[in-house]
């Protein structure tokens, strides 16, 4: 018997986080154990209303629960917000490629994010944490419009900063009350000697405005397009690579994807948009 | 493969529908439907010249279909065997394309392997080429030579009737006192009508004719114009997606029911213009031109790549269809043209 590939497993929402103005994290308690690589997505469904896309920002290490975090931005996400508690929810997945975390082995990884981009990041940066001594070392160069959008503020402006092996730069679009951090776009806190370019490599994640100059910042850096991995986010729907809605030119997103190298796309068209 | 005759098709046709519900075509404003097969009814079955109008995927892939229920699963689809009559060899071809799809090892359709499994596919020779086909540009043939249960050839005060598979063979077995050995000379006159129509079709399309592969012409044509132009007669009513036998795209949607939720599979169109929209309301293909070109490149390159056959079988349906005029063989044509003159003038250089 061939299994449904459209049929959702049963799940709860036993918790939410206010992150920021505009975004929640959900934690997600699936009826059964759920495995899912770093980068991987679920489809989530509201029932009878609908699912979108999400990459879980939790390690895949906690498999009895995941943190979803999910920014207001359609109509499925505006009435996720309103969702309370004890919510049934149904969760497809886990599809997609994730991070070849082992092909970042005794390598510098480049970590540049952006505002809801920090989700999948979370996931990666709790994996990488984790065996933090594969790696050469773990860069990373955060923004958000302004002080109060960063997500994960607890642990961003905390605990990750302290660890050992980590080097971690913020920065926002317009400072207000207390920030003393730097002020500008993502861009500007990436300078080319925060890593030894040739022997590293990026991830990017963010909103595709953030991704396409930050993508370009690095090819000017020297890095090859081999060595930026993108997180690409588009209109994936049945997550199996058929229904067509998230093509990058030959690639499904939902199978290929989400994370490619910009070699891999960078021929087609409109690619940010 | 067992090979025979008939010189009548209703016998034939009675003894399929008595095993299993029959789709066969019925002829209607100049051009064929399916309806399924009454053998009471008083006209006599008609044996399509040409491609039915509808498509064979509505059988296999239906507009709208019931995808999952939850939170407790319904029992798996169950499909009754069925039997489709009058399908051509374009459609097998759009068969095959579809498998590609909806079987690969790694994610497999249930709902449409369920269906797959069920059909007993009775095809047969073209007759004439519409004015519009264009199989013989994707190297096809107005004849099936697999992909088949049964072929029916219309010949001399008859049909001979050809098995191409288990399935067939086994059901002219089981039927034998319905079948004759083929008169001598008419295999003959089925190669001889096969090439006549093929001769017609590559007559048809003889302006069209191209310089190099389609998916050459079609690749070097990202920076072409061609789309946009060519966009221009269109009225975005997606007709040439709903009815081509190879396009697949669906969504999936949520409906709530008294106590419990379904989960919808419909056929949707990469022309519609939020097709690839985001949430946050990016759009790769905003402009219509581009959806043009989508389309095309998907048909002609993407899927080659992926899957190592085209995404068309060149049946002309969209053609039909157009409101806008457009034909594929004319946009192909022109940017054959374009490559033609870019690769000449530079030579010349």
């Amino acid at each position: 018997m061939t299994e449904n590939p459209y049929q959702p497993i049963n799940g709860e929402i036993a918790d939410i986080i206010d992150e920021s103005p505009t975004i929640k994290t959900f934690v997600v308690v699936p009826e059964k154990p759920f495995g899912f690589k770093t980068g991987q997505f679920v489809e989530l469904t509201l029932p009878g209303e609908g699912e979108a896309p999400f990459t879980p920002s939790s390690s895949p290490a906690q498999i009895d629960k995941m943190d979803i975090t999910i920014m207001k931005a359609g109509r499925i996400t505006g009435l996720l917000h309103e969702c309370k508690t004890g919510q049934r929810v149904g969760i497809r997945g886990p599809y997609g490629n994730g991070y070849p975390i082992d092909d970042f082995a005794s390598r510098e990884v480049y970590i540049v994010g952006g505002g809801v981009g920090l989700a999948p990041i979370r996931s990666l940066f709790l994996t990488l944490v984790d065996r933090i001594k594969d790696f050469k070392s773990v860069t990373c160069r955060f923004g958000a419009k302004t002080p109060d959008d960063f997500i994960y503020k607890n642990t961003l402006f905390g605990a990750w900063q302290k660890i050992n092996g980590v080097n971690m730069k913020l920065t926002v679009d317009n400072a207000n009350g207390g920030w003393k951090g730097n002020v500008g776009v993502v861009t500007t806190i990436l300078s080319a000697d925060d890593v030894d370019i040739k022997n590293s490599v990026a991830v990017v994640c963010g909103p595709p405005i953030m991704m396409k100059f930050t993508t370009f910042k690095l090819l000017e850096f020297g890095f090859k397009p081999k060595d930026i991995y993108l997180s690409m986010e588009k209109n994936m729907s049945c997550g199996i690579g058929k229904c067509g809605h998230c093509m990058i030119g030959k690639y499904y997103v939902c199978k290929d994807g989400p994370v490619f190298t910009y070699e891999q796309i960078k021929q087609y068209p409109n690619i940010w948009d | 493969m067992k090979t025979v005759f008939v010189s009548e098709l209703k016998p034939f046709l009675d003894a399929v529908a008595k095993q299993m519900e029959l789709y066969v075509p019925k002829e209607t404003g100049g051009h064929y439907v399916y309806r399924k097969y009454d053998p009471s009814a008083a006209e006599p079955p008609v044996l399509n010249n040409i491609r039915i109008c509808a498509t064979v995927k509505e059988f296999l892939f239906p507009m709208c279909e019931l995808a999952a229920v939850f939170p407790d699963p319904a029992e798996p689809l169950q499909v009754k065997p069925f039997a489709v009559f009058g399908l051509k060899d374009c459609d097998l071809r759009s068969i095959e394309i579809l498998d590609k799809v909806f079987q690969e090892e790694d994610f497999q359709d249930p709902l449409y392997i369920e269906r797959r499994r069920n059909m007993f596919i009775i095809s047969s020779d073209c007759w004439e080429p519409a004015k519009n086909c264009f199989c013989n540009m994707l190297d096809g043939r107005p004849f099936a030579e697999k992909g088949f249960d049964l072929n029916i050839s219309k010949v001399r005060d008859g049909f001979i009737i050809e098995a191409g598979s288990q399935k067939g063979e086994y059901f002219i077995g089981e039927h034998s006192r319905l079948f004759n050995e083929v008169p001598q000379n008419l295999l003959s006159e089925r190669d001889k009508n096969r090439a006549r129509t093929q001769k017609q079709l590559e007559q048809n399309n003889a302006e069209f004719k191209l310089d190099r592969s389609i998916k050459e012409i079609v690749e070097n044509s990202q920076d072409s114009e061609a789309f946009d132009v060519e966009a221009k007669g269109c009225v975005e009513c997606q007709a040439c997606t709903r009815i081509c036998p190879t396009c697949h795209c669906f969504y999936l949607y949520d409906t709530k029911q008294q106590d419990y939720f379904t989960k919808m599979k419909m056929w949707d169109s990469c022309m519609r213009q939020a097709y690839a929209e985001i949430a946050g309301g990016e759009n790769p293909r905003k402009v219509l031109g581009d959806r043009v070109k989508h389309r095309l490149m998907h048909k002609f390159v993407y899927f080659l790549d992926r899957y190592g056959i085209d995404m068309c079988v060149g049946c002309g349906r969209c053609i039909d269809t157009c409101a806008g005029g457009m034909d594929t063989r004319t946009l192909l044509k022109k940017l054959n043209e374009e490559l033609k003159s870019k690769k000449e003038a530079k030579a010349a250089k």
